[in-house]
């Protein structure tokens, strides 16, 4: 199909999908420009730092049904992508990302991934699969996504995500580009013994460059977007700024104080996952978010709760365990916004991203990830809570070796087998007696 | 002769077997699934089979082990395995990153890959010579090409190969050295190739990946013949053609990334497997198909759900969800089997 057909196909189906949505969403009554007005009523310049974040996330989900923040038509080109393709190189190419998992976690916070999930399982989709991409799967046989233009997919991190990007690609007949992401390539730069891991690392580095170039062409030949070199590099300085102020943040609240009201919003920045690298809006975003702390900066003094470290995400769907934790806790830092990479270089801006994804420590022995978070913890950490979605192979199936090597460091850990978006099978009442024993525990 | 473990069938074994050492494919039941401490239950039972089988010494006349890195659960595997190094007898231990994409430069890069396995097996077992390496190269050349006579001879209708006979060649090419195995196999066909079969039964192929050791033998009880395992316990463990390059490591990088790919693989070649199933119903004249899907394996579990849901298979298809060592539902097995008969009988009369 000509890219001018799609383009014209894609118009007529978003419509449909954002009225789909809505009535997923129990906003069936809501005309979608209604909708976005809604969204869009305060003034960004006056919201809190967490609230600029959740403005930039949806204004970029509106975007991709082809609505700005006005509620009018406009047309945006939308790339679907799994999680750590790089959206700087997406933005430089006029591409709004499209974040599966996001969308999923969003569903939930909506009360509306349950149902989704029962959608897919009720249609060849195997109970135990991860519940993101169950939702996902729903979603899509409820025809209340955006139809993309184009799919990038990579294999860091997990199969089904990328596994299912696949099946997305068959049902909206839409090319699909895939990036192969060497694993390991941080265990063997930590542990490096000699001149041939070395030039490994450069091997993978180069085998991605030229990777990101094929699919940079790729894009251009289906969609005949270009890269704009120009905007790379801008963008690759945002990214940097963004990098710089998120990392002060998270010292302020992981090695010194602050008296801002931080709560579980905390873990929602979840900066290591966002598709906003590479944005203005981000840049402001964490800068807001580091100015709000610097702010409210205080002396180490006696800790009333205790200080928590968290580990992976948390429930999005409605329930009772943040709040609870909200009163009980403080949270010390989330390992989801710990800033693991390097400066981009603007003048080499593709390899430095390249680097930057083979890098990610995400992707590497459950070993080395865990060292990282030892030795970035401080000591005055009460604990780490983890909690990992029972369904999720890459992060729950390396917990009891993660515990281990924190007990053995000294830092109690709790691990919270849950889901994040999938409320089916929670039980807050077995999970809090946990949480009690841990804070308990750990305040002796 | 020491003997080096291996996982999954995008292992080059060639390049173990020039170690001088007998590959050893840990693909069946360790029946130790349950001594899995470390990894949890959201693993397949596959891995955790093995975790636990090398928890418990299931692998201790082994030297080394590679460990490839196929798919998260296998990625969390070779952590298990590091992790407790210290009680694990097999001292080599070698993660093989494998490309999920087919393309020139992915075969380079695993090429590289190659030869840095080719370097940690030469540091525990000595030097390894290019000639070496073409020479188990040929070896295993002629266990495909005796191996698709076997899968030839399964094509045609009246053949007297079962699938329970296929299923003990596969254990023993996991298990024996390779010269040993190829006179089997030749022994095998000699024994098959002027027996022909007159009771025409349906016709199964089993799709999938590791398999389950109970599930042939439920289906050919059930009145049904296995004619082919697309499986890694299976065909697939056979599949690929050589290409003629000069570098061993790319010839066999090609030769491995180019095969019949499996659920694990994606991009182009895993659209060309949907592709491809059709040509293997025909050739194989398959009456149905059962996907053993291993629970808490996403890749088998999305690739059941885009052949189920976006292919245009006219055959009768069957998921059986399981695990390693789960008993078969047998009723349920037979009441497929007598669905194809009856379809069987509709479609002749
Ligand atoms: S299914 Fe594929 S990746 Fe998994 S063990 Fe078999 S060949 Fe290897
Ligand atoms: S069965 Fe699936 S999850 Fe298990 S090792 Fe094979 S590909 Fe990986």
């Amino acid at each position: 199909m000509s890219h001018e057909n799609t383009v014209k196909e894609n118009t007529e189906a978003r419509k449909i999908q954002l009225k789909n949505f809505l009535k997923a969403n129990g906003l069936g009554d809501i005309e979608p420009e209604d909708a976005v007005k809604m969204a869009f009523m305060s003034e960004y310049k006056t919201l809190s730092p967490s609230a600029k974040r959740g403005y930039v996330n949806a204004k970029q989900f509106f975007n991709a049904y082809n609505f700005n923040t006005s509620g009018e038509f406009e047309y945006h080109h939308v790339a679907w992508r799994s999680l750590f393709v790089p959206t700087e190189i997406m933005y430089a190419m006029n591409l709004i990302p499209y974040t599966t998992e996001m969308v999923a976690s969003q569903l939930a916070m909506a009360g509306a991934s349950s149902e989704r999930i029962e959608t897919a399982e009720g249609s060849n989709f195997s109970g135990d699969l991860c519940s993101f991409m169950k939702t996902v799967a729903g979603g899509v046989i409820e025809n209340i996504f955006p139809t993309p233009d184009i799919l990038l997919t990579s294999t860091h991190i997990c199969d089904p995500s990328a596994k299912y990007a696949e099946i997305a690609s068959h049902v909206y007949k839409r090319p699909e580009f895939v990036l192969d992401i060497p694993y390991g390539i941080y265990d063997l730069y930590r542990n490096k013994k000699n001149k041939a891991d070395e030039k490994r690392i450069e091997e993978a580095v180069e085998y991605v460059t030229e990777q990101f170039y094929e699919m940079i062409e790729f894009v251009t030949q289906k969609t005949g977007l270009e890269l704009d070199e120009k905007k790379l590099k801008q963008i690759c300085k945002w990214t940097n700024e963004a990098r710089k102020y998120l990392d002060e943040g998270n010292n302020i609240i992981l090695y010194e104080r602050t008296s801002s009201k931080k709560g579980i919003k905390e873990l929602d920045y979840a900066a290591n996952l966002m598709q906003t690298w590479g944005t203005e809006e981000i840049v402001d975003v964490y800068k807001s978010r580091y100015e709000d702390y610097k702010k409210n900066q205080h002396e180490k003094r006696e800790i009333t709760v205790p200080r928590i470290a968290w580990f992976h995400l948390r429930p999005y769907f409605k329930n009772q365990l943040m709040s609870y934790l909200d009163e009980k806790i403080e949270i010390s830092g989330s390992q989801v916004n710990f800033v693991f990479f390097d400066e981009l270089d603007p003048e080499d801006p593709v390899r430095s991203i390249a680097r930057r994804t083979v890098m990610h420590p995400a992707y590497s022995s459950v070993m080395a990830r865990t060292t990282i978070a030892i030795d970035k913890i401080p000591e005055d950490t009460s604990g780490i809570i983890a909690y990992y979605p029972k369904s999720c192979r890459h992060f729950h199936g390396g917990a009891i070796m993660e515990n281990e090597m924190f007990k053995k460091a000294g830092i109690p850990i709790l691990t919270i087998d849950g889901d994040c978006v999938d409320d089916r099978g929670d039980d807050f009442p077995i999970v809090k007696t946990r949480v009690d024993r841990f804070l308990k525990a750990i305040s002796k | 002769m020491k003997k080096t473990g291996w996982f999954c069938t995008y292992t080059p074994v060639e390049l173990i077997h020039a170690a001088n050492t007998i590959p050893y494919g840990i693909r069946n039941d360790s029946k130790a699934e349950h001594e899995d401490v470390l990894l949890g239950d959201s693993m397949c039972s596959y891995v955790r089979s093995c975790m636990g089988g090398a928890l418990t010494n299931a692998y201790d006349d082994l030297s080394g082990v590679v460990i490839a890195h196929s798919c998260e659960c296998m990625r969390r595997l070779s952590d298990g395995w590091a992790f407790r190094q210290n009680q694990i007898k097999p001292k080599l231990i070698h993660i093989l990153d494998i490309p999920k994409i087919v393309t020139e430069s992915s075969i380079k890069f695993f090429a590289g890959s190659l030869k840095r396995l080719k370097n940690d097996l030469e540091n525990e077992y000595g030097p390894i010579s290019d000639e070496s390496i073409f020479e188990s190269i040929e070896k295993y050349k002629t266990t495909r090409i005796l191996f698709t006579q076997v899968e030839d001879m399964r094509k045609n209708i009246d053949s007297a190969v079962t699938g329970l006979e296929v299923e003990e060649l596969v254990n023993d090419y996991f298990a024996m050295p390779v010269e040993v195995f190829n006179e089997k196999l030749k022994k095998f066909i000699d024994e098959k190739k002027d027996l022909k079969s007159d009771d025409l039964k349906p016709r199964i192929m089993i799709a999938g990946g590791p398999g389950n050791k109970s599930l042939i033998k439920a289906i050919e009880e059930a009145g049904a013949l296995c004619v082919c395992e697309n499986m890694c316990t299976g065909s697939r463990a056979f599949a690929g053609t050589y290409g003629d390059e000069k570098d061993p490591f790319e010839l066999l990088a090609r030769l491995y990334l180019e095969k019949n790919p499996c659920p694990r693989m994606l991009g182009e070649k895993s659209r060309y497997k949907t592709d491809e199933l059709p040509r293997l119903i025909n050739d194989y004249k398959v009456d149905g198909i059962i996907y053993f899907s291993m629970k808490f394996c996403a890749n088998m579990q999305m690739d059941w759900a885009l052949l189920k849901n976006h292919t245009d298979i006219d055959i009768p298809m069957k998921v059986i969800e399981g695990d390693i060592s789960s008993e078969i539902n047998e009723r349920e097995v037979y009441s497929f089997v007598k669905r194809l008969k009856k379809r069987k009988k509709k479609n002749e009369s």
